[in-house]
């Protein structure tokens, strides 16, 4: 008793004298003029910054754009005195950079940016470690619910579009190319909303993408760019470090270029028009202004043009004319005032629909999927709907989801069921028909817990569990009428795994869409047994092209293989249950694409009021479960669009039922 | 409906697609029947096999050169063979257990980096066809046999070399002599271990080639689980053509055509329910191998492991 006492004793001395030397840091506040206006910082001390960067900080891309936002910043609060700042920049290497992190943190820098999105995961396991400091990491914006993490994100789709808007209407081939590293991300958020602005200011300019697969390989970046060259494009752009090659060869050829991230105008004079130049200063700025006021993360932020943190720097060089400079300043006013609308906003109009439910804790859900997440097909349907739910819920602090992929092997299926269940998740979906019986024997064990399967309506009257089923024969319809429409030999290909449920059904569709359209079509089905033989999905693919088909449609993961066959006999391609677009832009015409979220949406919705299972949904075109994405790059016919569109409404009205046979 | 299956172009269709499926099975199984003669089991072909197609398929992809890819294969292949030989020769372990844990292994590592490196499923420029001079002019027989992508006419020639380096080479007398009595061949100073070192490498490097020929030259895609149970059939195509190349080739060209049959036995709509199609190839060759096998003795110390007698 005693000696716990003195123990107590001592401890609360301890802690005493700590919280003393902490108060007495900040108390001789100086205010230098130069500070007074951004900052609020009293410290006699410096605040210290530390930031460790993927390339080299003079890399003209996302490295320089930090380098120069620290730069500014720093001259904004006073110079040296005030601010001043280290970093370990060409840390490619993730474990390297994890290191310096952690080095920063133990040498109680103020703030530590960790910048590059290949950095989350170690962040994720230092900044607890270190809760005094403040950390920040990019691009993202997942602050992984830390709240000692600031995430930071560009919406670099915003002058990807401006640029795009000046490229079409300068291009005179009407080609442009442009060159990306790998399609994620902001280089892919940057493309996309350059290749939106270019079409959108000239639909017939045509805009080859060219992903080198590397952020660093200059050679290939230039290689790519002669490859445009070579294609017609007098006009190129290019996102990450390793485009300084591409902007060589664009100035060999005299064709112009769209710069981003940095600015890249002194590279190549002659030719770079304008751009996009990130300005993280922005973010910085309010990053600091909050570590000030005690706040060390938990937010996230955007730059983008309308907060000046992105800017569109024009080349002084450039003559650029006049009727293009005031497209794109108004371009630029119509982004920041919302006229102009860039980018994808699906997503956002369904997440504003009907009121989100809200629960005491997270809202935690865990999902067992046969395939891989990133299967282009039904279990990646699944995966990209918990993404949407979850930012539809608020992020990760409303809804965290867990998952075991690539579980083909039921028994192990199950068990993860089962101790998902014991682990106290709210929502175990088993997404998998074949996971049926071992979830009858497990919900009952679990009567908390809320279970949903598919793709069926049996809830086996269990009333614990949530049935959801695809209507895939409507989508499979549409995608026939179109087949047949744009099929010239009049043979039509279709690679099925098994001849069962959501499977057969698309099938059955697509076979009755097509023979509506064109009685003589004739549809050859090729089921090969499984559904993750590639190889045999690929030969099946190469029979149907033998025997005369010029149209190929497929469903389940395996038809990766199936597509590539497509693709080097220039083949059609209809996709279903996930976009299979990016795999063959130039074959695949349409996709039906799985939104199971909105039935996730009615699920969690009945879980907040109190009822666990026992009703089963389905998702089809008219309760927007099932939607039509049309390839952007593929030149649908005007006739065969408006037959498309004219199908999807008939079976919205009812006006088209769809007979299958049998 | 039937007789269009004797047409030039099904027929054609058949022989081709037959060819191309034939080619991981060949890779494989030849590697197999070297670890086989000299008395090892490998099941964790399969294994080899996905981490062999990722390894091809991401250097491939990164570095735009197939060659590269096809020997990143096969040094990611024979690593896992040194590792499953040190298991196998040195720990003693039970070899189908282990394979088992190979195979998984490779499933695994292949799927995580395939989610960490890429994330999403993208294609590649992979091999593309040869025309061999003079020979692909032929008539149907070109087509079928002489306008294929190089690991394909690899894939072939490797069967003339294995047989001659299993039958006709010291080398070969070796691997056979410790499949057969290890004892005997320990005694007359055959190094037992280093024999089936190499031989379970040799077999890993060919997996891992095995691989890379589906992802970087006939289908061009890395997806997880690609390679669906090639690799187990592969070791049982060496059950089917009694440890020897040419029955190995036979076995998956059998396999393989009976496959390409069913395909085109669908397409053509002729009336056969498709559950039963696909089992055509499986039935085909279990008949054939109660036919055959029990005319033929395995390796007698497959799956023993070797203890030198103190």
């Amino acid at each position: 008793m005693k000696r716990l006492k003195i123990l107590l004793v001592g401890l609360v001395v301890m802690g005493l004298l700590l919280s003393a030397c902490q108060a007495s840091e900040p108390a001789p506040a100086v205010d230098e003029p130069a500070a007074e206006e951004e900052t609020e910082e009293e410290d006699q001390e410096p605040f210290r910054i530390a930031v460790v960067m993927p390339s080299s900080i003079n890399d003209l891309a996302f490295s320089q754009s930090m380098y120069d936002a620290l730069l500014l910043v720093q001259e904004e609060m006073g110079g040296e005195e005030a601010m001043e700042f280290v970093y370990s920049d060409g840390m490619f290497v993730v474990d390297d950079a994890a290191a310096a992190i952690r080095d920063y943190a133990s040498q109680g820098f103020d703030l530590v940016i960790a910048h590059g999105s290949q950095y989350g995961s170690s962040l994720q396991e230092i900044a607890p470690d270190f809760p005094e400091t403040s950390f920040a990491w990019g691009t993202t914006v997942d602050t992984f619910g830390i709240d000692n993490i600031f995430a930071y994100e560009a919406a670099s789709d915003q002058g990807g579009y401006v640029n795009g808007v000046m490229a079409a209407s300068l291009s005179e081939s009407g080609v442009i190319g442009v060159v990306g590293p790998i399609e994620t991300g902001d280089a892919k958020l940057y493309v996309d909303g350059f290749k939106a602005g270019a079409e959108a200011t000239d639909p017939e300019v045509r805009v080859n993408v060219n992903y080198i697969g590397s952020f660093s390989d200059v050679a290939l970046a230039s290689e790519a760019a002669n490859t445009h060259i070579a294609a017609g494009a007098d006009v190129l752009t290019g996102t990450a470090q390793m485009v300084v090659g591409a902007i060589g060869v664009a100035e060999e050829n005299d064709a112009l270029w769209f710069g981003t991230q940095s600015s890249q105008t002194e590279l190549a004079p002659d030719v770079v028009v304008a751009n996009q130049v990130y300005r993280w200063d922005v973010v910085l700025n309010e990053i600091i202004d909050l570590i000030g006021e005690g706040t060390l993360g938990g937010k996230s932020f955007v730059i983008d043009l309308e907060n000046d943190g992105e800017v569109i720097e024009f080349n002084p060089d450039y003559d650029l004319p006049e009727d293009v400079r005031a497209l794109a300043d108004e371009t630029i006013q119509g982004i920041i005032d919302g006229s102009i609308v860039v980018g994808d906003s699906a997503p956002e109009e369904e997440v504003e629909e009907g009121a989100v439910p809200t629960f005491e804790d997270t809202f935690r859900v865990a999902v067992v999927m046969p395939s891989s997440i990133n299967d282009l097909a039904f279990s990646q349907s699944m995966y990209d709907a918990l993404l949407l739910i979850q930012e539809w819920m608020g992020g990760e602090e409303a809804m965290e989801f867990v998952y075991s992929d690539g579980m083909f092997v039921v028994d192990d299926a199950a068990a993860a069921i089962r101790d998902y269940a014991s682990e106290g998740y709210d929502l175990v979906i088993a997404h998998g028909s074949q996971y049926g019986s071992s979830l009858q024997e497990i919900a009952p064990d679990f009567p908390e817990t809320s279970f949903a399967w598919g793709t069926t309506v049996d809830t086996f009257g269990i009333d614990n569990i949530y049935a959801y089923e695809a209507a895939s024969d409507q989508g499979g319809y549409v995608n026939g009428v179109m087949a047949a429409s744009l099929s010239e030999s009049g043979v039509i290909g279709v690679v099925g795994p098994i001849e069962t449920g959501d499977a057969k059904l698309y099938v059955d569709g697509f076979k009755a869409g097509a023979e509506a359209t064109d009685p003589e079509v004739r549809v050859n089905v090729n089921y090969i047994g499984s559904f993750s033989d590639v190889a045999l999905a690929s030969e099946a693919a190469n029979t149907h092209i033998a025997a005369g088909a010029d149209v190929l449609t497929g469903t389940a993961q395996m038809v990766v293989g199936a597509i590539g066959v497509a693709e080097e006999n220039d083949a059609l391609w209809f996709g279903t249950q996930s976009s299979q677009t990016d795999l063959a832009p130039d074959v695949v015409v349409a996709n039906q694409v799985y939104r199971w979220d909105v039935i996730l949406k009615d699920i969690i919705g009945n879980i907040a009021d109190g009822t666990l299972g026992g009703t089963s949904f389905v998702i089809d075109l008219e309760n927007g479960g099932e939607l039509m994405e049309f390839n952007p790059d593929y030149d649908l016919p005007e006739d065969v669009q408006t037959l498309a569109d004219e199908t999807i409404q008939g079976i919205k009205d009812g006006t088209i039922s769809i007979e299958l046979e049998e | 409906m039937i007789s269009e299956l004797f047409s030039m172009t099904v027929l054609i269709g058949i022989l081709a697609s037959g060819i191309r499926l034939a080619t991981p099975y060949l890779y494989a199984g030849i590697g197999e029947t070297f670890g086989q003669r000299s008395g090892v089991l490998n099941l964790g072909v399969e294994g080899q096999m996905l981490l062999g197609a990722f390894a091809a398929f991401y250097i491939a992809l990164t570095t735009g050169n197939l060659w590269l890819g096809v020997l990143g294969a096969m040094a990611v292949g024979a690593a896992m063979g040194l590792v499953m030989a040190y298991v196998t020769v040195n720990l003693q372990a039970e070899q189908g257990i282990s394979g088992i844990g190979f195979y998984l292994f490779g499933l695994g590592l292949s799927d995580l980096l395939f989610q960490k490196l890429m994330g999403t499923v993208e294609t590649v420029k992979g091999f593309s066809e040869i025309d061999l001079p003079l020979l692909s002019d032929l008539p149907v027989l070109g087509v079928i046999l002489f306008s294929q992508n190089v690991l394909v006419y690899i894939a072939f020639a490797l069967v003339p070399i294995a047989w001659f380096v299993l039958n006709k080479t010291t080398l070969g007398l070796k691997i056979r002599a410790v499949g057969e009595n290890p004892d005997a061949a320990d005694s007359l100073g055959v190094s037992v271990a280093r024999v089936r070192y190499f031989t379970i490498i040799l077999g890993g490097t060919l997996s891992g080639v095995a691989g890379a020929s589906l992802s970087i030259a006939l289908l061009n895609v890395f997806q997880q689980n690609m390679t669906s149970g090639l690799g187990f059939i592969a070791v049982a195509l060496v059950y089917f053509g009694a440890w020897r190349p040419w029955g190995v080739m036979g076995g998956a060209l059998l396999f393989s055509l009976v496959n390409s049959l069913q395909l085109w036995i669908q397409v053509l709509g002729i009336p056969i329910p498709s559950d039963i199609a696909v089992m055509l190839p499986y039935i085909l060759t279990i008949l054939v191998l109660v036919a055959t096998v029990s005319r033929v003795r395995a390796p007698s110390a497959l799956t023993r492991p070797f203890a030198r007698a103190e």
